[in-house]
């Protein structure tokens, strides 16, 4: 069999569409299937899925109610009122916890493994591992929070729809509360993502998994704690504790906004600064050579 | 590279640190106005509420004509800003100008501009977390634990 000229056997030419897929798509792709493929990952998509419900079930099984947080009187009256309490609960020190954990492992893992030698051999630049790889935490972070809020929002809604009284003695109807529900655990995704790039950061940084998810959750509970100092407005609202708490403004009458759009600007300075640095460190650092 | 290293993380330990040692200079907007301001126009509404749950007339929020006065506890000298704990005196009208009542607060206000107010009586508007509806059912207290939030931006 003779080729004619000027073209190929099928099998020799590129993949089809391998050629034009951009580098980073290619990396954030096999990204996502590894952590899809991870243990910690799946359970902890369970997790996000069931808990709502098994805090419903937990809250309905008493009579006491949850006191000490917004929105925690009232649970036994709206359904709507429980993702509020969970929000109020867990959000500042859980939400750290939930993306620190992929995101404060995803550089650190192939130091642990020994394996950036392997991946930086491919023919993708170390830009193009870093942009797939960082946007691989970053989708993980947003399809945990956007399965968390589904599954609190729908666990609300099957403990009751009743009208809910807001943070300015207002009593919220069912149907805007649930907008306010969404809005609230939406704004969380900011100060989340702020998180996100700062284990990117712990992670790039130390080379280390175990530092690398633990620190920026250590950063998360310091902050809580000196949440609670009187700061002046401004060291306040540096905190990247604060944008957690923006949510307060929206179930108060007349609804306020500013915390959020500050909160906005402090999550967004968080992670430019945070991101930033993580590619300054990467791509200087030497693998493979003596240092 | 270990310099860059070292920078990146001394970066992102700095801001917070940074926000802790300047703790105590510079104003808060935390002020007995704004809560004073929030929390008569919170209790007015949950005012109503607990009459409508009691089964008595309802009145409206602004015939109340609620206002607060609101001082922080503790020495007299202490500023009178701030989060922490603060006392909250309610005054509303009920039964026309001539006849304010008077119900008392023990408040803790979060450095946020949330805040948890503790009914401090009368007995009879704030004592109790549960009230007795019409229909001799039990239910919520509004006016027992009232959370609200004003802005602080």
């Amino acid at each position: 069999m003779s080729l004619a000229a000027g073209r190929w056997p099928e099998f020799a030419g590129p993949a089809a569409g391998a050629g034009r897929r951009p580098g980073v798509l290619v990396v954030w792709r096999l990204e996502v299937a590894k952590l899809a493929s991870l243990l910690r990952v799946r359970a902890i998509a369970i997790l996000c899925m069931i808990v709502p419900f098994l805090a419903v079930a937990g809250l309905n099984l008493q009579s006491a109610t949850p006191g000490d947080t917004p929105f925690g009187q009232w649970v036994h009256v709206s359904g709507l009122a429980i993702p509020m309490v969970i929000l109020g609960f867990g959000a500042q020190w859980l939400l750290p916890v939930l993306t620190a954990v992929v995101a404060g492992d995803i550089f650190a893992a192939e130091d642990h493994f020994g394996t950036w030698k392997t991946i930086l051999t491919r023919s993708r630049t170390r830009g193009q591992l870093f942009a797939g790889k960082f946007a691989a935490a970053v989708t993980f972070a947003v399809a945990a929070m956007v399965v968390l809020t589904t599954a609190d929002l729908a666990a609300g809604l099957l403990a009751g729809r009743q009208p809910v009284v807001g943070l300015g003695g207002q009593l919220v109807p069912a149907g805007h509360a649930t907008m306010l529900v969404i809005a609230s655990w939406a704004s969380q995704l900011l100060p989340v993502l702020g998180f996100t790039a700062l284990a990117v950061l712990a992670s790039v940084a130390t080379r280390n998994p175990v530092a690398g998810v633990g620190i920026p959750v250590l950063i998360a509970w310091l902050l809580q704690i000196v949440t609670l100092i009187n700061l002046p407005a401004w060291g306040q609202q540096a905190l990247l504790s604060t944008p957690f708490l923006a949510w307060h403004g929206f179930w108060a009458q007349p609804a306020f906004y500013g915390p959020f759009r500050e909160g906005l600007l402090t999550s967004a300075g968080w992670f430019a600064v945070c991101a930033a640095a993580s590619w300054l460190v990467f791509a200087r650092r030497t693998i493979g050579g003596a240092a | 590279m270990s310099r860059g290293r070292r920078s990146a993380v001394a970066a992102a330990v700095a801001v917070p640190l940074l926000a802790v040692t300047v703790s105590g200079c510079g104003s808060t907007n935390l002020t007995a106005g704004r809560l004073q301001a929030s929390i008569a126009a919170t209790f007015a509404n949950l005012y109503v509420l607990q009459q409508a749950e009691q089964g008595n007339p309802r009145p409206s929020p602004r015939s109340l004509d609620s206002r607060a006065a609101c001082q922080k506890g503790g020495t007299p000298d202490i500023p009178q800003d701030g989060s922490g704990g603060w006392l909250c005196q309610i005054t509303y009208l009920v039964a026309g100008p001539g006849y304010p009542v008077i119900a008392r607060y023990n408040v803790d206000v979060q450095t946020d501009g949330c805040y948890a107010a503790d009914g401090d009586g009368p007995a009879s508007v704030n004592g109790s977390p549960i009230i007795t509806g019409p229909g001799y059912q039990q239910v919520i207290n509004p006016l027992s634990l009232i959370d609200g939030c004003f802005d602080t931006t």
